[in-house]
């Protein structure tokens, strides 16, 4: 079975130090690069040392602030050769005209910068890491938090069911969830507080995602919860089921490990066939997802495209198609708010 | 035996050639073809970018195949897809900044407006006074993926310790890369803030707070618009649609001798021209300030923009509604309560653009652009967007730009510009109308008495209008009107003068005149059934047929 590679970005803040190489094979779990961040600068007097006006001090500078510095690094020097050194190890921030002094933060301790990611390092550039992803990318249209590995896990029976608070126990720990058409703000709360890695909607209400970040915005300064979690919505905001063709791609693969990037709106599927693919500009006799209300989420086939433009109730003329939606309903709908949904062998009808 | 010689028919052959603007939602494309001699716009159609080019041409023959001549009908795909192509497209892509000031009120507010409207996304802002410790500070610049530095603060004249530690804190955290440097502080720091850097890395702009009372934000727009060119979209600069659209605008200001505001409202972009009579022109982009933008959707934005509506809908379907058109913006509104909340993000985002310059005063002509005005199902809806999102001082021509027409025209060189503007000067815009914007006055009370003047029809008025009220008269397409307007004392148009008489010619469109004392800027009613019913008639006055006051007809 062959998988198609995607390639995976993953941002690496200036100054941390990349602990992989390039043709490496990394996990998700697997460090990438250590960075140390700054804590409290403390200031270096220079000017007496040097025996120089305050002003005159960043001539004599030897090195240039965001230099790495060990304790007894020499920072400036005159023509004379009066030295001023380091007291501290840390980074030189910068120099301070009034005073004649030298910024110096001490770097923190080592914070691991992970990948949450499977694949081949592919390049090592200044801020980033590129990996060859080995698993199937589903790019959705909306979603918040960090990034987040685990356990797929499918958690409600049908695509159309809501994610409820009631569902998610212990057992949820570390897995990102499948949900259904939706989850309120406490449903969101709860998984976060029972440690799910990230969650994955069909939709859910912007105002409820509002809310839960808020929480979370709050509860993190008061340093309560400092866990990371991402939410995904594949289809869009509202209550709005996941179609059940592409339910049914995530049932099949449950229990293989995923990768979510809540606020890039992306989940990767290790060793997973691609998910069923979209295509806009839908034709007669193929089945079809609408978006935009009165039918969004809704499947259907198109039984017809209308002459001419006509226009919804909305009064935009616009090119549209007749739908014959699963549920049995007749409707136009315009050619733009539909996609066309591809099942695996390439066919697209319905 | 006479033998009879069968003349050849000659092959039919247009004349063609294509208008595209590729938007980063929709593509706008145009036929235009020469009919006796004169170049026309054939036909015109929008479709969602992605639907690709032959899904275009089809498109665009199937729009044009009733109206030539017979035999090209079965050659026309191929006629329009060879035809030559005149083509501008939305950046692929918004310049990322980083910036760095010393006050977050100051310093950095002037250095943020002006980045925005030279169309930069602002990644990370970091100031002295951001609440941050300074190891906080720069952990977040460390952290952000921007493609170039911003740094501003202190006056000139004056030494800033805090710019340096700014300067400093940015060199510090760009270690590692070769993300250019604009440093827009104190002139008297220029040497101390580039020694901080390898040489090279630094470009000086002027201060765009040289003083606390001065704001000087254009040399700085034209250095970041110039090192966005250079970074983001190195090249054809012209094809690029804020720039064409500028460079439209410009053009049709320096024909017409008119003075022009044009805007063009995409997904992504929102770009503002103010453009002077002679064609100099100035102009605003905002790479997140089309209607995918964020502002919309952050806290209070669409418990805002509900309050905006004419109809009751609640706040969780505005957010659910604008967050759907965000994701997917290629898509269309199907019910009118989605294309309400769509043309109030409009009225909204052309009100913060107007806030963020400065008023809209003493313009000739408004010209919308982009498919939310140019698409609207009425007129009247394109109108009221312009009307009550800019707010246009004064006596102003308003117009579209329906077919998408004027970026391509713009993207034509410096020489062939003009030419393309003229020959299609009849068909490029829309006229929607007139509109005569007053502001102050006594609420209820007289603003305004407007006496319409045509040659050959009597005369209407005077109309009195009061503070507070919208009255349409109706003013065709190709008419033109003279308007005695008598103002009460309290009341402008904002003319320079305080003058109480004041005449002017105006120029009639699809929607008519519109004589308005509402104020600027618009204020509604606190309680919510008042501010709907006020909006319901204001929707009302724009979208129904305006008839003349006959009682108020007074000489022949």
């Amino acid at each position: 079975m062959s998988h198609p590679y995607a390639v995976h970005r993953v941002p690496i803040p200036r100054g941390a130090e990349v602990r992989t190489r390039v043709g490496a094979t990394v996990l998700p779990a697997d460090l990438l690069a250590v960075h140390r961040r700054p804590v409290t600068p403390v200031r270096v007097p220079l000017a007496a040392t040097l025996r120089k006006a305050a002003a005159e001090v960043s001539a004599c500078l030897l090195l240039r602030p965001g230099a790495r510095l060990e304790t007894g690094d020499a920072i400036a020097r005159t023509p004379e050769g009066r030295e001023a050194r380091s007291p501290i190890a840390g980074v030189l921030l910068g120099i301070a005209a009034s005073d004649g002094t030298a910024i110096v933060a001490p770097l923190g301790p080592e914070e691991p910068v992970v990948g949450h990611i499977r694949g081949r390092v592919r390049s090592i550039e200044p801020g980033a890491v590129t990996v060859e992803v080995a698993g199937a990318a589903l790019r959705g249209v909306g979603g918040i938090g960090d990034a987040v590995h685990g356990e797929l896990v499918v958690a409600v029976r049908d695509a159309g069911e809501e994610l409820r608070a009631g569902a998610i126990d212990v057992g949820a720990t570390g897995k990102i969830l499948v949900g259904g058409s939706r989850a309120s703000a406490e449903t969101l709360t709860r998984a976060r507080a029972m440690g799910v890695a990230g969650i994955v909607l069909g939709g859910v209400l912007d105002k409820e995602l509002r809310d839960f970040e808020t929480i979370q915005h709050r509860r993190r300064e008061v340093g309560g919860q400092l866990d990371s979690f991402g939410v995904l919505l594949v289809e869009g905001f509202g209550k709005v089921g996941i179609d059940p063709q592409l339910f049914a791609w995530f049932r099949a693969h449950a229990g293989r490990t995923a990768s979510l990037f809540g606020a890039e709106r992306l989940i990767y599927v290790y060793d997973a066939e691609p998910p069923p693919p979209r295509r806009m500009l839908p034709r007669v006799g193929e089945r079809v997802v609408a978006h935009r209300r009165p039918f969004q989420g809704r499947a259907g086939v198109v039984v017809a495209e209308l002459e001419d433009l006509h226009a919804p109730a909305s009064g935009i003329p616009t090119r549209m198609a007749l739908v014959r939606f699963e549920d049995g309903r007749l409707a136009p709908v315009p050619i733009a708010n539909l996609e066309a949904t591809i099942v695996r062998d390439g066919s697209t009808a319905g | 035996m006479t033998q009879v010689k069968s003349t050849p028919v000659p092959d039919a052959t247009a004349e063609l050639s294509l208008l595209v603007d590729v938007g980063s939602a929709w593509t706008k494309a145009s036929v235009i073809g020469r009919a006796r001699g004169r170049w026309r716009i054939a036909g015109s159609l929008a479709q969602p970018t992605g639907w690709g080019d032959v899904e275009l041409f089809a498109g665009l023959a199937s729009r044009l195949a009733g109206s030539v001549d017979p035999r090209l009908t079965d050659r026309l795909v191929d006629l329009i897809a060879t035809a030559p192509r005149i083509a501008c497209h939305t950046p692929r892509r918004a310049g990322r900044l980083g910036l760095a000031a010393v006050s977050l009120e100051l310093s950095a507010a002037a250095a943020r407006r002006v980045a925005e409207s030279a169309g930069w996304v602002i990644s990370e802002v970091a100031t002295t006074d951001d609440g941050r410790s300074l190891a906080d500070r720069l952990g977040a610049l460390q952290a952000a993926d921007v493609d170039a530095w911003l740094i501003a603060g202190g006056f000139d004249g004056g030494q800033s310790d805090q710019a340096l530690e700014m300067a400093g804190l940015v060199a510090a955290a760009r270690i590692g890369s070769s993300a250019p440097v604009i440093w827009a502080g104190s002139d008297m720091l220029v040497d101390a803030v580039e020694a901080l850097f390898e040489p090279g890395a630094v470009r000086r702009a002027p201060n765009p707070r040289p003083s606390p009372e001065v704001e000087h934000p254009a040399p700085l727009r034209q250095a970041l618009e110039e090192l966005l060119r250079q970074l983001v979209e190195p090249g054809e600069v012209r094809r690029l649609a804020p720039v064409a659209f500028r460079r439209g605008v410009s053009e049709v200001a320096r024909a017409t001798r008119r003075r022009i505001v044009g805007v063009d409202l995409g997904a992504r972009y929102a770009s503002w021209v103010h453009a002077e009579s002679d064609g100099a022109s100035e102009s605003r982009v905002y790479a997140g300030g089309g209607l995918a933008s964020s502002s919309l959707v952050t806290a209070g934005g669409p418990a805002r923009l509900a309050r905006s509506l004419p109809l009751a809908i609640d706040e969780l379907a505005v957010a659910d509604a604008l967050q759907n058109a965000r994701a997917r913006p290629a898509t269309i509104p199907q019910t009118d309560d989605e294309l309400a909340i769509c043309q109030a993000a409009a009225r909204q985002l052309l009100a913060h653009g107007v806030a963020s310059d400065g008023f809209v005063q003493g313009v000739d002509l408004l010209i919308g652009a982009g498919r939310v005005l140019a698409a609207a199902p009425r007129p009247a809806q394109a109108f009221q967007m312009l009307l009550d999102g800019v707010r246009p001082l004064g006596i102003t021509g308003l117009a579209i730009d329906a077919a998408g027409a004027l970026s391509p025209l713009g993207s034509l060189d410096d020489e062939e510009i003009g030419e393309g503007l003229g020959a299609l000067r009849d068909d490029l815009l829309t006229p929607l109308g007139s509109s005569v914007v007053c502001r102050g006055g006594r609420p209820g009370a007289p603003a305004m008495r407007v006496t319409l003047r045509r040659t050959g029809w009597p005369d209407i008025g005077p109309i009195e209008v009061r503070t507070g009220q919208l009255v349409a008269l109706p003013l065709g397409r190709g008419q033109q009107a003279d308007l005695e307007i008598e103002l009460e004392p309290g009341v402008s148009l904002g003319t320079p003068r305080r003058t109480r008489r004041v005449h002017a010619a105006v120029h009639g469109g699809v929607v008519g005149l519109m004589l308005d004392a509402r104020g600027v800027p618009l204020h509604l009613p606190r309680r919510s059934d008042d501010r709907r019913a006020m909006l319901s008639s204001w929707r009302d006055v724009l979208t129904r047929e305006p008839a003349m006051p006959t009682s108020l007809v007074t000489s022949a």
